[in-house]
């Protein structure tokens, strides 16, 4: 059993791992690379040099390819830099000769000057995509030239709220390992993923914590610092990163007695997952609690008028297309007074909620109605059914007892992959209420040409989904001992 | 006992050939059955009248969303229903009678192609991989890592770096489905081979070919019918969506999408113009769900015995 776990985990990172690398393939090399200006508002003020460069930088920051300036070429390759950056014309032709042998494309901007770009290829794409995603933290990772005397080494202490905590000095973090009050309770700064910033809203930032990071206005809160004044402030120390000695200004000295001051900030909403979060987990219950019940009692009454009624109902949801149903029930969700919209009354509010979270309900439910009759008519036709009745059990026990047992393995098998469902049903839901999530982030990133949130998002889902179909297998064989997943059982 | 008392009763050879049986044809059982449903009827009639108007009129109205003579005329702006325009105009004065017809002939002609493309593609293939046990294990690795994907997420992510467009629309919503059908047709085909009606037919000497038209495919046909009474719908749903979000369809293609899309602005002002396109979105699938699955039903031949 071990064995075979740990199979469909590598199976699992594998096939996540070949989704991500064609899902990069395609947009790096399908979608021309001067598209992804068409948003970014600070390119149509340039003109000349500067918007070349702006382009080329933006192109090399965001992986498309290698821009080397004509300052950087003379640091990397000249024997000579001054006379490189005075421009003596043998040493720059030496320089350009060297990066031409190097598959270097040289350009001139109309000023007269140089510089070098190389377009990556297939396989140098993913590697550089894969080659900085995984970000292990260690004491040697800062290099600041600004302070040089920096210790490094792991020690542990309390944080700022008496808690002890791992940390260190020399790596990006200050706390690698520490515990807090929210869900899982201990976490970790060791391993990071990085997936590259996003761009061009929220430009600089990095993907992860677009998506991770709270929303709305900052939240202050009373909290003492390292240097031991206490004051109102947003900063959560946990995230505490490096800062290079040269950029500490007053405030951070204040607060902070070394140099790790880079903290990101608490919000007064939830984060993007999170409150995709909050819709499809309750959603998700209300679906399995009205349709459990609804199937059952269709199997119960088969052929009858109430197992009509119901099919009715789930062929209707089946055809119409989803955004029609949505659209109705929101209609008639306004009747009652309902928001059009989530920001209208936003977090704070329970009505923000029930019109979304109701409507991604009903979408599941015909699935999950359909299965369920489905299994219990199965099961009802066993030989042990007809031998329980032979015995002489009521109708009613026989279905509670023994049928309904058979029948739930198959649904607990999908209940894990309903969150796969409740993903892309949220899609839908959340553009139209305009909820500020993770699903509606998805069609808003594409619309924007944001490359590294697509990718950002697809790892998300992808992994999401792999690793649930993989958890509702493990769940169906807790619920039923009989099956084995494994041939040989071991 | 005398002999003329007997009569000689001389060997029929084709008598002793007859089967007793009721006379059957697959296909007349199939209308029999289909035709016997009255919901089946009257969806057939919607369906058949909406596929109609589409293909026709565009031809009659030349609707273009492109095109707009009447932009500069406030007059013809949110005009209600009425004789001339019948389900009103548009905001920039065109007649949603007219843009309707081309939206969901395009939104049909998405998922009619997808579907057929899908099913064929599907179909060839789930029988190839329900018979070689080597195929089998190559398809079979595929699957589980194509089956990982959320659907919508493949779609949007295709359609993104493919660009806006009918063909690239066609392509992304197709392009993982015939997986899941040939899928579907391969369980099927691995149930039924080895069924004892297929090893007598085959110990008696039946040739292969008959026995796939005759033994497997009747059971195949109500499969691949449900398979296809879900995708059209599907289809159009995701057009409708993806447009909607803005990832779809271009602006100079009409479509249902579209018009859902362009037209959510008016929902409270002018809410004819919303809800038509919502509603035509609706029946059509509605209507082709429900004669897709009656088919099916009536296809299959153990629905025939009575």
């Amino acid at each position: 059993m071990k064995k075979y776990i740990i199979g469909r985990v590598i199976k699992s990172i594998i096939s996540v791992f070949i989704v991500i690398s064609i899902v990069i393939v395609m947009l790096f090399t399908l979608i021309p690379k001067t598209n992804i200006f068409k948003n970014d508002t600070s390119i149509q003020k340039m003109k000349g040099d500067a918007r070349t460069t702006y382009m080329y930088s933006k192109w090399d920051e965001l992986g498309y390819l290698d821009y080397v300036s004509f300052n950087e070429m003379c640091t990397n390759e000249a024997d000579d830099y001054s006379a490189c950056v005075a421009l003596k014309a043998d040493e720059v032709e030496k320089v350009i000769a060297r990066y031409e042998a190097n598959n270097y494309k040289i350009e001139t901007l109309s000023s007269g000057q140089v510089f070098a770009y190389h377009e990556f290829n297939i396989f140098e794409l993913l590697g550089h995509f894969y080659g900085k995603v995984l970000q292990i933290d260690h004491p040697n990772k800062i290099k600041d030239e600004s302070n040089p005397d920096l210790e490094r080494k792991y020690y542990v202490g309390n944080d700022y709220n008496g808690l002890p905590a791992i940390m260190c000095s020399g790596c990006e973090y200050k706390y690698q390992v520490y515990f807090d009050g929210s869900f899982p309770f201990i976490h970790q700064n060791v391993i990071t993923l990085d997936f590259g910033t996003s761009y061009p809203t929220k430009t600089g930032i990095e993907t992860l914590t677009v998506i991770n990071g709270g929303q709305g206005n900052q939240k202050s809160v009373e909290q003492t610092f390292p240097t031991g004044s206490t004051q109102k402030s947003p900063l959560i120390q946990h995230s505490c990163r490096y800062k290079a000695s040269s950029t500490l200004d007053k405030m951070d000295k204040n607060k902070f007695t070394d140099n790790y001051a880079l903290c990101d900030s608490s919000y007064d909403s939830p984060s993007m997952i999170t409150t995709s979060y909050i819709f499809g987990i309750s959603s998700l219950v209300i679906a399995y609690l009205i349709s459990i019940p609804a199937g059952i009692y269709m199997a119960r009454k088969k052929g009858k008028i109430a197992d009509k009624i119901g099919i009715a109902y789930i062929n209707f949801l089946s055809a119409v297309p989803s955004l029609a149903f949505i659209f109705i029930v929101k209609q008639i969700g306004q009747g009652f007074g309902f928001p059009d919209k989530f920001p209208q009354y936003g977090f704070g509010d329970i009505r923000s909620y029930i019109l979304p979270i109701l409507i991604l309900a009903l979408l599941n439910t015909s699935g999950l109605m359909m299965w369920t009759r489905r299994y219990m008519i199965d099961q009802s036709n066993a030989d042990y059914v007809k031998f329980a009745k032979a015995k002489g059990l009521s109708e009613s026990e026989i279905f509670n007892r023994h049928i309904l047992k058979n029948a739930i393995i198959p649904i607990v098998n999908g209940i894990p992959g309903a969150i796969i469902l409740c993903i892309s049903g949220s899609v839908i839901t959340e553009s139209v209420f305009a909820i500020p999530g993770m699903g509606k982030m998805l069609p808003d990133s594409i619309n924007l040409l944001n490359n590294n949130m697509v990718i950002t998002l697809t790892f998300i889902y992808t992994t999401l989904s792999v690793f649930s179909v993989l958890a509702g297998d493990l769940l169906m064989t807790l619920v039923d001992p009989r099956i084995k997943l494994t041939e040989k059982g071991d | 006992m005398s002999e003329n008392k007997f009569e000689f009763v001389k060997v029929d050879d084709s008598a002793s050939e007859h089967i007793a049986a009721p006379k059957y044809s697959y296909w007349r059982s199939v209308f029999r059955k289909f035709f016997s449903s009255k919901l089946a009827i009257v969806m057939l009639v919607i369906s058949g009248i909406i596929i109609l108007m589409s293909i026709i009129h565009p031809f009659i109205s030349h609707y273009d969303p492109m095109i707009t003579p009447n932009v500069n005329k406030p007059s013809t702006w949110y005009n209600p229903p009425s004789a001339q325009y019948w389900f009103g105009t548009d905001h920039v004065g065109n007649s949603l009678f007219d843009a309707v017809w081309v939206g969901t002939r395009n939104s049909l002609m998405i998922a009619i192609i997808a579907t057929t493309i899908s099913t064929v593609i599907g179909v060839i293939v789930g029988m190839f991989w329900g018979y070689s046990k080597k195929i089998d294990n190559f398809m079979l690795n595929i699957y589980n890592v194509v089956a990982n994907i959320p659907y919508l997420l493949l779609v949007i992510v295709l359609m993104y770096a493919l660009g806006r467009g009918i063909p690239q629309m066609i392509f992304s919503l197709s392009c993982t489905t015939w997986l899941s059908t040939a899928y579907f047709i391969r369980v099927q085909v691995m149930i039924i081979r080895d069924r004892e009606y297929n090893l007598a037919s085959e110990c008696l000497g039946t040739s292969m070919t008959k026995i796939v038209i005759h033994n497997i495919f009747p059971y195949l046909i109500s499969v691949i019918m449900t398979q296809i009474a879900r995708d059209i719908p599907s289809f159009i749903s995701y057009e409708v969506f993806l447009t909607f979000v803005g990832n779809g369809l271009s602006e100079q293609d009409a479509s249902l999408g579209r018009m859902v899309q362009r037209y959510s602005a008016y929902m409270n002002s002018t809410p004819t113009l919303f809800w038509i396109p919502v509603a035509i979105s609706a029946l059509i699938s509605v209507s082709l769900y429900i004669v897709g699955q009656t088919l099916a039903d009536a296809s299959d031949p153990r629905t025939h015995m009575i």
